[in-house]
């Protein structure tokens, strides 16, 4: 039984496998993890602060969203709708995992789903693909683990040594933040026909910002592309 | 030590974000979700990022412009690091030519 709670050898070796299947991913979380919190720090919160908004929530995007349009008090609905909208994937995610889990108790699987973000959702899928439609649970906790721990550990590490670093790159570093963002939507190409209502969130949002004050051409945007993605829809 | 402000932000992020990881499981795990459903939850999370740097295709400096069109040109191509450092030195070298 690979699934018993006891830390069966077999459980130990399926772990191990999941960590050193995650160890390429893991060294690209990072850099990732380190440009947050260095930007984090710029916009004055603490290595604390972003450690343990990275630890809880665990789902990039959505932080570096709330980083970047971070103000003083913050528009809380704005960040929150965002945040959902940014990771609505997941349910999408945590639905196409599921059959793949249905010799494990729930009271397992809630917990382990914390853990599940795009990089361990598709090695996850991709071995229980392999191994006739079941995920080995010892191996998705193996592949979670590591990769959990470097994103808290490495934004906070960014939020400590950035300000030192801010120094140095002022001049371009308003550049960073839209390279990041770039390198996630590209991350997500799939090709020209899935990316057009990315192009109309761009317009839109444009549009928006250069006509209403204010952080609300985000919503603009994502909700203009959302629309046209329902519209352009194939049906198949 | 952590202000309440931020701590709630946290606090709601972190319930909002789960939330989204077990609904699938949850409740979709014995039906299958149309397609139309499933192009716009794809969809989703790059409308929602371009959106977020969309100020910046408009901007009004062609220094920044350029850099934006280099840094776009990199992002296609090359990982986060050096893609990252192609974008901030285009950004700075440029401001210093142009202004």
């Amino acid at each position: 039984m690979t699934d018993s709670a006891l830390p069966t050898a077999d459980n130990r070796a399926e772990f191990l496998r999941g960590m050193r299947v995650s160890f390429p991913v893991l060294l690209g979380f990072i850099p990732f993890g380190l440009l947050l919190g260095s930007q984090a720090a710029m916009k004055d919160f603490s290595p604390l602060d972003i450690a343990l908004m990275t630890g809880l929530n665990f789902a990039g995007g959505s932080e570096f969203l709330v980083v970047q349009l971070w103000t003083w008090p913050p528009t809380i609905p704005l960040l929150i709708g965002l945040t959902i909208l940014v990771n609505s994937r997941h349910v999408l995610m945590s639905a196409t995992l599921a059959p793949t889990m249905r010799h494990l108790p729930r009271r397992k699987v809630l917990p382990a789903l914390a853990l599940m973000c795009d990089e361990s959702w598709a090695l996850g899928l991709d071995d229980a693909r392999k191994r006739g439609g079941v995920l080995s649970f010892p191996f998705y906790l193996g592949l979670s683990t590591g990769l959990y721990l470097s994103w808290p550990t490495s934004a906070g590490i960014g939020a400590l040594v950035g300000p030192i670093l801010g120094d140095v790159t002022r001049y371009g570093f308003h550049m960073a933040f839209p390279a990041v963002f770039l390198v996630m939507i590209f991350g997500m190409w799939t090709g020209f026909r899935a990316a057009r209502p990315w192009f109309v969130s761009l317009v839109v949002g444009a549009l928006t910002y250069l006509a209403v004050p204010g952080p609300w051409y985000v919503p603009a945007g994502a909700i203009s592309g959302l629309l046209a993605a329902y519209l352009w829809a194939r049906p198949e | 030590m952590i202000d309440p402000t931020i701590l709630l932000v946290i606090m709601l992020m972190a319930s909002a974000t789960y939330a989204t990881r077990i609904a699938g499981y949850l409740f979709l795990r014995n039906r299958t979700l149309s397609p139309r459903l499933t192009q716009v939850l794809e969809a989703a999370p790059g409308c929602v990022l371009i959106s977020v740097i969309a100020p910046d295709f408009i901007s009004g400096r062609p220094a920044d412009l350029i850099a934006l069109a280099i840094t776009v040109i990199a992002a296609a191509r090359l990982p986060i690091l050096p893609t990252v450092v192609i974008a901030v030195a285009s950004a700075a070298i440029l401001r210093q030519l142009l202004g």
